[in-house]
């Protein structure tokens, strides 16, 4: 017993006396030049992939150096990770949280070590944290995005059962496309009779199940949203099962929207099978997380929250906005 | 020189040399693996991890496996949080609020642990099965009981315990010294051994092998109540999804130890150990600025690598 405690005690003092009281940093910042801790929560999703990118050349092209570190959706993974930037003193901090809540013991670190934190494409809740949010109008382009949808429908003439995916919704980008949603189709009700919304929870397999269920239980379901383009190969999956994957002007064919922008759901524009999406500017957010950082560092004053302002494409204006789209850029490189 | 390494591989500290040694090695790529704020980085994630391998490795001492640790984790942290959280909580206000949360945490953990156990005890089902339906279900529960929603305000004598390392340290502590306690000095502990090695033997022997798995499995749903009190106290948030992806690291650490897959071995301190080692190559690879697929991928590696030595140490302790 005495062994076992003393062991366990001395293997934690050891840790602590053994380690240089310095806190030597890693790379420090020199020649002007930054060092810069991007912590992401996942690098699941072709969005997630593209916004780490977008960021490692920005920072290349200015001569910064990235240290990177992703948690695979486990916040105390994270707040670990954050920890460690923090100790290797970078100059900033690009933070991609698990959600709004568990991401506030992580910046209040950042504050206390007078490091500025920018969160890319997802808010934290109000606390006294100081931090900068890059975010899309989630909520605004759910909404212009579905409402593009329902003018489709109204132009069909009669009225369409409609689906919605949900995304997690402890995701307040989630919520704001939640809304964004629901907004768009209140009083629409004459044309759009929403009959399921499926929770995926950002999970491809619940989404596909999801589908399946609620096209049994409305074969007839004619307009599909989902929170996220990256749920796509769900959606369609589920449609070809039931024989209703078609293109835009066939018999049978379900309205399709998503949001993101994504080489999917540009490949799936290009066909002719997605009506709409609602396109995050991913180049932007890495562009501004990055000036907001170099900004907070100058003592300048910055916004809690700067907007992407982001953009719908549609089969109308594809050709005109492609060149905008990150998903479009992504597929040009596959 | 064999028999060197034949005393090195069955030591009770070879999983403290390897770490010793993995140190020495990566210290000169990443300067600021040896600071302080590096050290106390590592082992405020290393109690938790701690804790919860300890109830894993009680299990897995009786032969057993419980899949169900990490939706413990996510439904404690959940409920506790419902139950104290400033704004919304049963509790809110109440000085009561922290210890009543942590007793109502442990209480889940130790039910879910008893479902578990009497399951496997009485049914005959495989562990594996009733941990996996388990783990479905609670995990399910939890995401339920929000519908996904994470919860802070959480009251500050409860973050406390999990933010503050030496808190944690003091928890671990006593929890370490019970474990061995338990396993080295009482009935219980060699009745865990005896059911791990041969339960129709213990059996025999007059050993209530029912009622020794059912102890395992209460034990390990306690002490990963335990480690998401922690964990929680950590994020500042009661989250359903907290400690969801943790499974690979409480397996790795428990392995890496030397506590066996096939039962009947196992020691805290080996535990102690291998956690150490697990943390301290998860937080070296973040040093040295790897991706999270190399990271994974050595994980993978090292566990491997750890499973192969456990058998190799199975093979030269064979008389």
């Amino acid at each position: 017993m005495k062994s076992t405690l003393l062991t366990l005690t001395l293997a934690c003092v050891a840790l602590l006396v053994g380690c240089d009281k310095s806190d030597t940093p890693a790379p420090a910042a020199t020649n002007g030049h930054l060092t810069i801790g991007v912590a992401f929560e996942t690098l699941q999703t072709e969005y997630w992939v593209a916004g780490f990118e977008a960021i490692r050349a920005d920072l290349k092209q200015r001569g910064d150096t990235m240290l990177e570190a992703v948690s695979d959706s486990d916040a105390n993974r994270q707040l670990e990770q954050v920890k460690n930037l923090i100790t290797r003193k970078v100059d900033g901090i690009i933070l991609v949280p698990k959600d709004a809540k568990t991401c506030l013991p992580m910046i209040k670190a950042a504050n206390a070590a007078n490091i500025p934190v920018v969160l890319f494409n997802r808010p934290a809740d109000k606390s006294d944290a100081r931090s900068v949010a890059i975010v899309a109008d989630n909520l605004a382009l759910t909404r212009e995005t579905v409402g593009y949808l329902v003018a489709e429908a109204r132009k069909a003439g009669k009225k369409v059962k409609a689906a919605v995916l949900l995304g997690d919704l402890g995701d307040i980008n989630a919520v704001g496309r939640r809304d964004g949603f629901d907004a768009a189709v209140k009083g629409q009700e004459d044309i759009i009779d929403v009959v399921a919304r499926i929770p995926t929870e950002w999970n491809q397999e619940k989404a596909q199940a999801g589908v399946v269920n609620a096209l049994q239980a409305n074969p007839d379901i004619g307009l599909i949203f989902s929170s996220s383009d990256f749920l796509f190969p769900s959606i369609v999956s589920a449609l070809k099962s039931v024989g209703k994957y078609h293109k835009t002007g066939e018999p049978g064919h379900v309205l399709l929207g998503g949001f993101d922008g994504d080489a999917t759901a540009y490949q799936m524009l290009k066909d002719g099978y997605l009506d709409a999406t609602g396109v995050q500017d991913v180049y932007f957010e890495a562009a501004q997380s990055m000036q907001a950082i170099l900004d907070l560092r100058a003592g300048k004053t910055v916004p809690e929250v700067i907007r992407d302002p982001g953009f719908v494409i549609h089969r109308g204006n594809l050709a005109e906005k492609s060149a905008q789209m990150w998903g479009a850029r992504v597929a040009a490189k596959k | 020189m064999t028999a060197l390494v034949r005393r090195a591989l069955l030591s009770d500290y070879f999983v403290l040399g390897l770490c010793v040694l993995y140190a020495a090695v990566v210290v000169p790529f990443t300067p600021s693996f040896l600071s302080v704020g590096n050290g106390t980085n590592i082992l405020s994630t290393l109690f938790p991890l701690l804790i919860v391998a300890l109830g894993q490795m009680a299990v897995l001492i009786t032969g057993g496996i419980d899949l169900s640790a990490t939706a413990v984790i996510g439904l404690t942290s959940i409920v506790g949080a419902m139950a104290i959280n400033d704004e919304t909580g049963w509790l809110a206000g109440s000085p009561l609020a922290t210890p009543s949360g942590v007793v109502i945490m442990l209480a889940i953990g130790a039910a879910v642990g008893m479902f578990n156990g009497l399951a496997v005890a009485r049914s005959g089902m495989p562990p594996f099965m009733v941990t996996f339906a388990s783990m479905t279900g609670f995990s399910g529960l939890a995401v339920w009981l929000t519908h996904s929603k994470a919860i802070n305000a959480l009251p500050s004598a409860f973050v406390v315990l999990g933010g503050r390392t030496g808190v944690a340290f003091g928890i671990a502590l006593a929890v370490a010294g019970f474990a061995h306690l338990m396993l080295s000095r009482s009935l219980l502990g060699r009745w865990l051994y005896a059911v791990g090695h041969n339960p129709r033997a213990a059996l025999i022997s007059g050993v209530p092998v029912s009622g020794v798995v059912v102890s395992a499995y209460v034990v390990s749903g306690f002490l990963a109540a335990l480690a998401a009190v922690l964990y929680t106290g950590q994020a500042e948030t009661g989250s359903p999804v907290l400690g969801q992806r943790i499974f690979l690291d409480i397996i790795g650490a428990t392995v890496i130890g030397g506590t066996s897959l096939s039962g009947g071995k196992g020691k805290v301190l080996w535990t102690v150990f291998g956690v150490l080692f697990l943390k301290l190559v998860d937080n070296s690879m973040n040093l040295l600025n790897l991706s999270i697929f190399t990271i994974t991928m050595a994980k993978g590696a090292v566990i491997l690598l750890a499973a192969c030595l456990d058998s190799a140490r199975a093979r030269l302790g064979t008389p």
